[in-house]
C-alpha cells in the first residue's frame, strides 16, 4: 500500500511537469516554423521576417528610448481615463442602486448608450475635441465608464436585502454593517466590473491610436504599417498583447487578494 | 398457491436457456483518495440464477452503487472476476442494460426518440426498431406519450421511460441502481407493482439496489444484505414466496423485521468520504 | 400591473435626461459659429437623416456592414464551433491549440489591424477576416467549455448503451453544450459588429457605416456621424433582441 502510493504520488509529480511543459510546446513549434519559413526565403521582407529580425527591432527601438515613450504616453493616456471613468462609473452605479428616481431618469439613457460600441464614437470625439490628448482621454473613459457602472448598481442591488433586515434587527452599528455586509457583497462584483472596463479601455485605446494619434503603440504600429516596417508591426503587436495580458492577470491578483483580505 | 408455486418454478426453467447468469468471484474495488487508498468492495462473492430478481439493500457507503457500476461496465477497474454467463465484463454492453436513480433521459429529445436512442447500434431494420420502440412504450403504460419530451413527463412516468430505454435492447440482465428512490410514496408503491409486472412478464434477471427494505422484499427472490467499511456481504436472504407478492403477508413482514434489525444493530454512521467518493 | 397613469410619468422621468441632454446640445449649437461647428443643430441632424434615407445613402452603406458582418459571423462561428469542438473532445487537439489560442488571444482585436493591413490589403478580405476573429474567440471557447462541462450523466447513458466517440459527440456532447454555444453566440454578435465598424474605420475602404462615418468625420459633418451612431446602436439593440428570442425557441427545453 505504502508503495503503491509513493509510486502515486510520484506519477502526480510527472504529471504536473508533463502539463506545464506540454502548454510551451505548441508556441515553440509555431516558433520554429516561424523560422524555418523565413529561412526558405519564400515570402518577401514586407510580408515576413525572422523573429530574430522582430527581435532586434525590439532592441533597436528600446535603445532609441522610443519604445519607452509610446508605451509611456499609452500607459499613461490608459491610466487617466480608466481612474476617471471607474470613479465617475462607481459613483453612477452606486446612486443608480441606491436611489430609484436616478434610476428611473437615468437607467433608459444609460442603456441606450450602452448598446453603441465605444468605437463607434471615435469621430464623434475627434470632432467635438479634435486629435490631441483630450479626445483619447475621453475615450477610454467612456470604454472604462459603462462596465464598471453596470457592475457597481448590480452589485447595490444585489445587496442580500434579508441580511439587511437582520441587520436592523439585531441593531447593528453602521460601521459594522458597511464592514461585515456592504463591502464584502459589493467589492467583488465591482472588482470584476473595473477589469472588464481595463481590458476594454485598452482595446479602444489601441483603435483610437491607430486612427488619430501622434504617439502610442497604435500609432507606433500604423506608422509601420504605412513604411511597410513589419517588423515594427510585430513589435507592436507582440506588446499590445503583453500589456494586455499584464493588465488582466495582474486585476485577477489584486481581486483574489483583496477578496482573501476581505472575508 | 402450490399451482401458483408450480407455475413459478416452471417459467425459471423456462428462461435458463436464455441466459443471464452473473458470477462474481472475489471482487475488490479501492480507489485512490490523493495519497490514500479507500477499499470500497472487499471479497464479494455472488451467484445471480438467470430470471432471479435480487435486491441489494445495505447502509450509505456500502458500495452498492459501485457494485452495479462495475457490473454494468462503467468502471474495469478492479480486481477479481464478474462473469456473466462465464465471459468477463470489461466494457459496457448491450446485453446489460441499467436504469438510475434520475431518469437520464435526454431532454432535447422526444420520448420515443429517447428510447429508439437505445437500438442505435443494433442493425435491425427501421421498422423492427420502431415496433420494438412502440412494444416497450406499450409494457410500461406509456403509449399516448411517445411524443412528449421529458421535461413534460412527471417523475414516475420519465422513470418508466427510463425502464422501456433500458429494457427495449433485451438485455440478459437489468441492473437498478435506486430507481424509485427519487419518487414520492404512491408513485413508488405503484411503480413496484408495475416492476413486478413486467418482471413477471418478461423474465430478465434483475438486480436492484434501494434503501427501501420493503420494497426490496416485496419485489426480491434474494436480499443481499452489505455491510460497509470496507463494502461488503454480510447476508444472503432468500424469499421463496411466488409473484405477485400481498405486501401486507406475515412471512414478507417478517423477513422485513428481521432484515431491519439486521441493519440497524449497528449505528449507521455514514463515512461523507466515501460517499463522496463513489460518485 | 402598473396603472397608466404612473406608467406614463415612468416614461416621462426616463425621457427627461435624453430631452435634457438635446436641449443642451441645441443651446451650445446657438452658442456662436465655432460651436455649431461640432454641435450641429438638432434639425439639421434630423435633416440629414432624412437625407440619407432618401438617396439610399443609409441603406446601401448599412446593408454593406450587415453584409461583412453575416458572413464573418457564420464564418467564424462554423470555425470556432469546429475548433472548439476539437479542442473539447480530444486531449493532444487541446494539448496543441489551446496555448496557442489563448496567447493570440491576448491582442487586442484592433491591435491585428496594421498586421492584416499589410499581410492581405485594406480591402473587403481583411475588414471580413477581423470579423471572423473577433467571432471566433467567444465562439473556441464558449463550445469547448460546453462540450467539457457535458452533463456526465448524459455520457454515461452514451457508455451503456455503447455509443461510439462519434455517436457520443453527435447525439450527446453537441447537443448538452447547445446552450453555452448560444452564449457564446450572444457574445460573439456583439464583437461581430464591433469589428465591423472598427475595421471599417480604421481601413476606411469600401461601404460601410464605419467608411461612412470617417468621411463624414473628415468632412466636418457632425450630423452624418450622429445618424450613424445612432444607426449602430439601434442594429446593436435589435439583433440582441432577435437573438435572444431565437434562443428561447430553439432551447424551448431548457426552459422547464
Amino acid at each position: 500500500m505504502s508503495t503503491q502510493s509513493i509510486a502515486f504520488s510520484a506519477w502526480q509529480y510527472q504529471g504536473r511537469l508533463w502539463r506545464k511543459a506540454r502548454l510551451w510546446f505548441s508556441p515553440l513549434v509555431l516558433l520554429l516554423i516561424w523560422f524555418q519559413v523565413c529561412r526558405t526565403g519564400f515570402f518577401p521582407e514586407q510580408i515576413l521576417v525572422s523573429p530574430g529580425v522582430v527581435l532586434e527591432t525590439f532592441r533597436e527601438l528600446w535603445v532609441s528610448g522610443e519604445l519607452q515613450e509610446h508605451l509611456g504616453k499609452s500607459l499613461y493616456r490608459l491610466a487617466l481615463g480608466f481612474v476617471l471613468g471607474v470613479v465617475l462609473g462607481i459613483t453612477f452605479g452606486v446612486g443608480m442602486g441606491l436611489s430609484k428616481t436616478v434610476e428611473r431618469l437615468f437607467s433608459p439613457f444609460f442603456n441606450a448608450i450602452r448598446q453603441v460600441p465605444s468605437i463607434a464614437f471615435i469621430p464623434m470625439f475627434i470632432l467635438i475635441f479634435g486629435v490631441e490628448e483630450t479626445f483619447k482621454i475621453v475615450i477610454v473613459l467612456k470604454a472604462a465608464f459603462f462596465p464598471v457602472a453596470l457592475a457597481a448598481y448590480d452589485a447595490v442591488k444585489g445587496i442580500p436585502q434579508r441580511f439587511v433586515e437582520v441587520a436592523k434587527v439585531y441593531r447593528l452599528p453602521t460601521r459594522h454593517l458597511v464592514s461585515k455586509l456592504v463591502l464584502p457583497s459589493t467589492v467583488p462584483p465591482i472588482l470584476t466590473g473595473m477589469r472588464l472596463s481595463l481590458t476594454r479601455a485598452w482595446i479602444v485605446l489601441v483603435a483610437a491610436e491607430l486612427l488619430a494619434a501622434d504617439s502610442g503603440l497604435g500609432q507606433m504600429m500604423e506608422m509601420g504599417r504605412q513604411m511597410f516596417r513589419i517588423d515594427v508591426v510585430m513589435v507592436g503587436v507582440i506588446l499590445t498583447g503583453v500589456v494586455g495580458f499584464v493588465l488582466d492577470r495582474g486585476c485577477q491578483w489584486i481581486e483574489r487578494h483583496l477578496v482573501r483580505w476581505n472575508t | 398457491m402450490a399451482a401458483r408455486l408450480a407455475l413459478y418454478v416452471n417459467e425459471e426453467e423456462t428462461v435458463e436457456a436464455a441466459g443471464g447468469t452473473l458470477s462474481i468471484r472475489g471482487l475488490c474495488k479501492s480507489y485512490a483518495l490523493e495519497d490514500r487508498q479507500v477499499s470500497v468492495l472487499k471479497d464479494i462473492q455472488l451467484d445471480i440464477k438467470p430470471g432471479h430478481f435480487v435486491c441489494i439493500v445495505g447502509p450509505s457507503g456500502c458500495g452498492k452503487s459501485t457494485l452495479l457500476r462495475l457490473i454494468v461496465g462503467l468502471d474495469s477497474d478492479y480486481a477479481g472476476e464478474i462473469l456473466l454467463d462465464g465471459a468477463r465484463i470489461t466494457a459496457p454492453s448491450l446485453d446489460r442494460g441499467i436504469v438510475f436513480q434520475d431518469h437520464r433521459l435526454f431532454p432535447w429529445m422526444r420520448l420515443d426518440e429517447n428510447i429508439a436512442l437505445a437500438l442505435l447500434n443494433h442493425d435491425y431494420p427501421k421498422a423492427e426498431k420502431e415496433r420494438r420502440v412502440a412494444e416497450y412504450i406499450r409494457l410500461v403504460n406509456l403509449t399516448g406519450f411517445e411524443k412528449a419530451r421529458p421535461h413534460q413527463l412527471s417523475g414516475g412516468m420519465a422513470q418508466r421511460a427510463a425502464i422501456a430505454r433500458a429494457l427495449v435492447n433485451e438485455p440478459r440482465i437489468l441492473l437498478l441502481d435506486e430507481p424509485l428512490g427519487a419518487l414520492d410514496a404512491l408513485t413508488r408503491v405503484y411503480l413496484q407493482k408495475e416492476l413486478q409486472r413486467i418482471w413477471m412478464e418478461r423474465r430478465v434477471t434483475m438486480i436492484m439496489v434501494t434503501h427501501d427494505v420493503e420494497e426490496a422484499v416485496y419485489l426480491g427472490d434474494e436480499i443481499i444484505v452489505m455491510d460497509a467499511h470496507p463494502g461488503r456481504i454480510k447476508r444472503s436472504i432468500k424469499i421463496p414466496l411466488p409473484h405477485p407478492r400481498d405486501r401486507a403477508s406475515s412471512p414478507l413482514q417478517d423477513i422485513r423485521e428481521e432484515i431491519l434489525n439486521e441493519l440497524t444493530a449497528t449505528s449507521p454512521e455514514p463515512d461523507h468520504l466515501e460517499e463522496a467518493v463513489r460518485i | 400591473m402598473m396603472k397608466p397613469a404612473r406608467r406614463i410619468f415612468g416614461l416621462l422621468t426616463g425621457l427627461a435626461v435624453p430631452l435634457l441632454c438635446v436641449g443642451a446640445w441645441e443651446l451650445a449649437s446657438r452658442q456662436s459659429a465655432a460651436h455649431a461647428w461640432a454641435f450641429v443643430p438638432v434639425n439639421e441632424v434630423w435633416r440629414s437623416f432624412w437625407a440619407l434615407l432618401n438617396n439610399g445613402d443609409l441603406a446601401l452603406n448599412f446593408l454593406a456592414s450587415l453584409r461583412s458582418m453575416l458572413t464573418g459571423l457564420i464564418l467564424g462561428s462554423l470555425l470556432g464551433i469546429a475548433v472548439g469542438a476539437l479542442m473539447g473532445v480530444s486531449r493532444i487537439a487541446n494539448i496543441l491549440i489551446g496555448p496557442l489560442y489563448h496567447m493570440v488571444r491576448q491582442v487586442p482585436l484592433m491591435g491585428w489591424m496594421p498586421l492584416m493591413g499589410l499581410w492581405f490589403g485594406t480591402g473587403t478580405f481583411s475588414k471580413n477576416l477581423m470579423v471572423v476573429v473577433a467571432v471566433f474567440y467567444p465562439m473556441v471557447l464558449h463550445t469547448y467549455e460546453g462540450i467539457r462541462n457535458a452533463e456526465k450523466h448524459h455520457l454515461e447513458v452514451a457508455q451503456v448503451f455503447c455509443f461510439t466517440r462519434w455517436q457520443t459527440f453527435v447525439q450527446v456532447s453537441l447537443l448538452d453544450a447547445l446552450p453555452s454555444i448560444f452564449t457564446g453566440f450572444l457574445n460573439a454578435l456583439a464583437f461581430a459588429w464591433v469589428a465591423t465598424v472598427g475595421s471599417e474605420l480604421l481601413f476606411g475602404t469600401g461601404a460601410g457605416l464605419g467608411s461612412l462615418m470617417l468621411i463624414a468625420q473628415s468632412a466636418s459633418e457632425m450630423e452624418v456621424v450622429i445618424v450613424c451612431i445612432v444607426a449602430i446602436g439601434v442594429t446593436g439593440c435589435l439583433m440582441n433582441y432577435g437573438i435572444g428570442r431565437i434562443r428561447k425557441w430553439l432551447l424551448g427545453w431548457r426552459y422547464m
